[in-house]
């Protein structure tokens, strides 16, 4: 039997029981590691689950999917996944994959960011679709996530952005040779993504029927989940010079039109109150 | 130096209008260097008896072992022109008014095929060009390769026809035919020139005409030489003609009746040419009688030729008195000092039509206008043509030529490299110049500053370029236009040093190689090979020998040579390939065709190139290769290294964010042609098409990690669907010989895979040129072989010339192709067996 188990987003206590119980039980155990990571670190989940884990890097999961199945029909083997299984990251090539060697597949759910986000006081049905900001290269500057904030905006929507880590990600150039050099470890803060929307801003300002603007309302979120969360809510223009602390951030850029409540719970967070 | 010193120089040099930068070329052992000896010799720099006998231009001891010249060598010289000779000088541009004086900078160029990328580099710094051929063989390939180069870079030509004495002394022509050897070698140079220039071209009609004066005659090895002007200046008094058109009457269907003094068109019974009775005869007579021994008959035509021997010279008799006596009647540097000052045009003439192939940049900034001017105000712009060694070992002068502005000792400039882009850091350096000097054949002379039209050389500057590069003082000046070389480096060895622990030095060794040779290519493999590639054995031998002796100073174990290979293939990939990426959610679908025949060749040429406007160039793609002009209004890129010989086009329909991923299907494009998936060799002449592609909806999850990967595995299984094949690199070769050992060159051939494709002779002598296609793989040893088997009789030339599919489908293991497959992946260190499809293609 093959495992995928969420692992929520907070610290290593917020694995499920059901999930715990076949921690405990299998004969491997890959924790993903490339997507998202969990405040804590890998040595503490070892600690509390007392037995060892195997990092599964882009490669392993992405490549490597035969290798991680290895035996999986006979005995049970499964993949930790912080956040859900099925949430912010997808992982449904391996359960494809999986069904294909006729593997069972089951899944422990979790808390994920997509509805932890909830947090802020910003109602989830009122969010539209969610995208997720890269960092920029000097030549590879995709801003098409944009159109998506835009027409979220003006369907009165909020936006969910994710932002983009790298963990063990091949540099460009290593990229076309055979020997991979990988990038220092980075994590996109919300006073980066408000620089980078910015920019894009700028860039499009001839255009005119633009609504989002510097003084759009966002909310930037850091470590939901777990004890040192932090909220924080002010204009765009402001959230380019904001430090809300370590990893993990996710940017919230609100709809144009807010619900009392809303508006009421947004504004303990806010900086200039 | 005996005549001038470098202050006069120096002052001669602002005289814009009266320098003349030149370089000699020709087809080896026509007898350039022998023939510059003898300019030199008027110049001054060496005595007047040793020329004929020095190669002052040949530097190196192997040079002068050899006897063939290997580096390009500059010398500047000074020569003042006579009021009588000034007057044909026309045009204002041309020279500078009440100055006799004229500094010609003179560069001469290896002969030697394996050689041309010191003559194209040599090309670039001058205006002119002194063709030289060896009247006896007559116009052969190399003449051909190096005046369509000149042409090309639009360099003005002028013909000198050597080694006059063989063909008097050994092949005995008579007068007539000697006049029609002559006429064809004239014909055959501007059929040349008629179908590489346009008469209508910014350079006007270039063609050679010896009754315009731009053709001489002469022997560089026994030092005299000859114009129509000349022997024009010598009649015109007794027949009362002027010169100028006594020169039209001394060449062509020009007849003359001695008895009736009337000229006619034809040739009459008792008439004779004109050429043949005037120019030929006397110097006939000449040789005869001193030959001959027939004391009383020659000493009787001194006088009358006005020829005034030297005291010590009178006693001389056979071939020692004969070369004083032409020697002192036709002085070779006089008549060619006359010839490159009257037909080859100064700087400020040349630059104005040269600047647009020149200048990368708007044909209007400052940069422009001061290389069009010739302007020594104007911002400094020079081209850095190539490296000299310095007797300091590891140094180098950095050799060019001024277009624009002055440069100076001390001064502050940009130096730019060939992968500088304007607004960019890369390849930049703001750096002082160290020393300005002049480079005379073996002496360099400091020298304060030297301005526009100028060619010198630099100290200091070989440390932050590889080879070639642009000198600039204007901050928005784009890069002077990179060379262009006839020959690819095809031939590649690999070397090791023989004690492990010399390893560094090889490094830092291979590293001066790169910079001294205008073209060598020095790689290290992946697999930790270095590689040394050239354009031929010889090449290769003299860079081998440089890097030992006098670069890395350590004994070098080296491999057997090896061509490279290029990978294609022959049909349209018998599927749709589709490759995912490794997260899945992004598929790209494509398949290859091979390119339309020519095609490839036409990007090799720049005919098709990434820089020009997608609409012309999709309209030329449609009517030539009949190719759907939407789509090639759609290339994506050029590859390898973005200018290479395959194309990617873009035939989706409505893909969203497609050009998000662009740039990553770019790079990946690019890895893969630089690296096929036979050997990883380049490929060449393959189209891949882009049909459909399939995106995640997050950009984070298309980004250039997910996306390379794919495209080159993507490609690669375009290719191996597709029919892949080998392609082996030609040599064109040229084979001089007599008639007896021409059974033997074909012997010789057809073991070696060569084909000869025309075989005939040159007219007025017994020799006979074979012509062969003949594959590079198997030109090793070829010159021993050949003259083994043909008693040292023959003597090939061979240039590459195109790529050929080698036969045989790689993917079968008892093929040709698959064994050359296997060595090369040994080599470069892969697996060996052959690359498996599943690996590439995925199911949908």
């Amino acid at each position: 039997m093959f495992f995928i188990v969420g692992l929520g987003l907070g610290d290593c206590k917020d694995i499920t029981v059901k999930g715990l119980e076949i921690v405990k039980k299998c004969e491997r155990v890959y924790l993903e590691a490339y997507t998202s990571v969990l405040t804590c670190g890998a040595e503490a989940l070892e600690e509390f689950y007392g037995r060892k884990l195997i990092i599964a890097d882009r490669d392993l999961v992405e490549q490597g999917a035969d290798d991680i199945l290895e035996g999986a029909d006979k005995s049970d083997i499964a993949l930790l996944v912080v956040g859900d299984p099925f949430g912010a990251t997808t992982h449904t090539d391996l359960v494809l994959r999986a069904k294909q060697k006729d593997i069972g597949v089951e899944v422990v759910h979790n808390a994920s960011i997509l509805n932890a986000v909830g947090c802020c006081g910003l109602q989830l049905y009122s969010f539209g679709e969610t995208v997720s900001i890269p960092y920029w290269t000097k030549t590879w500057q995709p801003d098409s996530f944009f159109d998506k904030v835009e027409l979220n905006y003006r369907n009165k929507l909020h936006t969910l952005c994710l932002l983009d880590i790298k963990v063990k990600e091949p540099t460009l150039e290593s990229l076309t040779k055979k020997k991979k050099e990988f990038m220092p470890p980075r994590f996109m803060s919300v006073a980066e993504a408000a620089q980078q929307l910015a920019q894009i801003l700028e860039k499009r300002k001839s255009e005119d029927n633009i609504l989002v603007s510097g003084a759009s309302l966002c909310v930037g979120l850091a470590r939901v989940g777990s004890k040192t969360q932090k909220i924080i809510a002010c204009s765009l223009q402001q959230m380019c010079s904001i430090d809300i602390g370590g990893p993990l951030h996710s940017l919230i850029i609100t709809s144009p039109e807010l619900h009392p409540l809303e508006v009421e719970y947004l504004e303990q967070f806010r900086i200039n109150k | 130096m005996v005549n001038f010193t470098v202050d006069e120089i120096r002052a001669v040099m602002d005289k814009k209008r009266n320098i003349r930068n030149m370089s000699v070329i020709a087809h080896v052992d026509h007898g350039k260097s022998t023939l510059t000896d003898s300019l030199v010799s008027k110049a001054g720099i060496i005595a007047g008896a040793k020329a004929g006998e020095t190669r002052f231009t040949d530097t190196r001891k192997d040079e002068q072992d050899r006897c063939i010249t290997i580096k390009s060598t500059a010398i500047s010289m000074y020569f003042e022109l006579e009021d009588r000779d000034l007057v044909f000088i026309t045009n204002p541009e041309q020279r500078e008014k009440e100055e006799k004086g004229f500094l010609i900078n003179l560069i001469d160029s290896p002969g030697h095929v394996d050689f041309s990328s010191e003559v194209t580099a040599a090309l670039r710094v001058t205006d002119g060009a002194l063709v030289v051929v060896d009247c006896v063989s007559g116009v052969c390939v190399q003449t051909e390769t190096v005046l369509r180069q000149a042409i090309a870079e639009r360099i003005k030509p002028i013909l000198f026809m050597n080694k006059m004495d063989r063909a008097l002394l050994e092949l005995q022509l008579d007068s007539e035919e000697l006049y029609q050897t002559f006429q064809r070698i004239v014909e055959n140079v501007n059929v040349i020139i008629a179908t590489y220039a346009d008469d209508n071209g910014p350079m006007g009609n270039i063609h050679v005409d010896p009754s315009k004066g731009s053709v001489g005659f002469g022997s560089g090895l026994h030092g005299w030489a000859f114009t129509l002007k000349q022997f024009a200046e010598m009649y015109s008094e007794k027949f009362k003609i002027d010169v100028v058109k006594l020169m039209n009457r001394l060449w062509g269907e020009n007849f003359f009746n001695p008895k009736t003094k009337k000229w006619a068109k034809q040739k009459e019974a008792d008439n004779k040419r004109s050429f043949c009775m005037y120019i030929l005869d006397p110097i006939y007579k000449i040789f005869d009688s001193i030959m001959n021994y027939r004391k009383e008959e020659y000493e009787a035509l001194f006088p009358k030729l006005g020829i005034q021997l030297k005291h010590e010279d009178k006693d001389k008799d056979g071939k020692p008195l004969l070369k004083v006596v032409m020697r002192t009647w036709l002085p070779a540097g006089e008549a060619l000092l006359q010839m490159i000052a009257i037909h080859l045009p100064s700087p400020v003439t040349a630059q104005k039509y040269r600047m647009e192939m020149l200048y990368e940049g708007p044909h209007d900034d400052e940069a422009a206008i001061g290389i069009k001017n010739c302007d020594p105000n104007a911002p400094l712009m020079m081209y850095v043509s190539k490296m000299v060694p310095t007797s300091d070992k590891g140094r180098f002068y950095a050799f060019g030529r001024v277009f624009s502005g002055k440069v100076a000792t001390g001064m502050k400039a940009r130096i730019m490299g060939p992968n500088y882009t304007p607004g960019k850091k890369e390849d930049l350096y703001e750096k002082a110049i160290q020393r300005t000097i002049l480079m005379m054949g073996r002496n360099v002379e400091a020298i304060e500053d030297v301005p526009s039209g100028n060619i010198c050389g630099l100290v200091g500057v070989d440390q932050f370029l590889v080879k070639t590069g642009t000198i600039t003082t204007f901050k928005d000046a784009h890069n002077l236009r990179v060379m262009k070389f006839s020959v690819s480096p095809v031939v590649r060895v690999a070397v090791e040093p023989k004690n492990p622990a010399d390893l560094p030095k090889l490094v830092e060794g291979l590293k001066r190689l790169a910079k001294s040779d205008p073209m060598v290519q020095c790689i290290i493999e992946e697999s930790g090979e270095h590689i040394i590639a050239g354009a031929g054995e010889l090449h290769l031998e003299i860079c081998l020998k440089d890097l030992e002796e006098d670069h890395a100073c350590i004994p070098i174990k080296k491999s057997d040579p090896v061509v490279s290979y290029r990978e294609t293939v022959v049909e349209e990939s018998n599927q749709m390939c589709l490759s995912k990426s490794p997260n899945k959610h992004n598929r790209l679908f494509m398949k290859a065709v091979p390119m339309p025949e020519g095609l490839a060749e036409d990007i090799d040429d720049g005919k098709v190139n990434p820089r020009d406007d997608f609409k012309s160039r999709a309209r030329y793609l449609g009517e030539k290769y009949e190719y759907d002009v939407t789509e090639a209004r759609k290339i994506w890129c050029f590859g390898p290294d973005g200018t290479g010989p395959n194309i990617l086009v873009d035939c989706t329909k409505g893909v969203q964010y497609l050009n998000e991923i662009k740039d990553s299907v770019v790079a990946g494009f690019q890895w893969a042609t630089k690296e096929g998936v036979l050997s990883e060799e380049n490929l060449r002449g393959v189209r891949f098409n882009i049909y459909d592609v399939t995106l995640h909806a997050d950009a984070i999850h298309r980004g250039g990690g997910q996306i390379i990967p794919t495209t080159r595995r993507c490609l690669y299984a375009c290719l191996l669907t597709a029919g892949p094949r080998l392609m082996e690199p030609v040599y064109q070769c040229e084979i001089q010989c007599p008639e007896v050992a021409v059974g033997g060159i074909y012997g010789v051939l057809n073991r070696r895979r060569g084909h000869v494709f025309e075989e005939q002779q040159v007219a007025g002598t017994p020799m006979f040129v074979v012509k062969a296609y003949l594959p590079v793989n198997e030109s090793f040893g070829f010159t021993a072989d050949l003259r083994s088997n043909t008693g040292g009789q023959a003597f090939p030339q061979c240039v590459f010339d195109h790529w050929q599919i080698l036969p045989g489908d790689p993917l079968e293991t008892s093929s040709r192709p698959y064994t050359v497959v296997q060595e090369t992946r040994k080599r470069k260190g892969l697996k060996e067996g052959l690359p498996d499809l599943s690996q590439y293609l995925d199911k949908l």
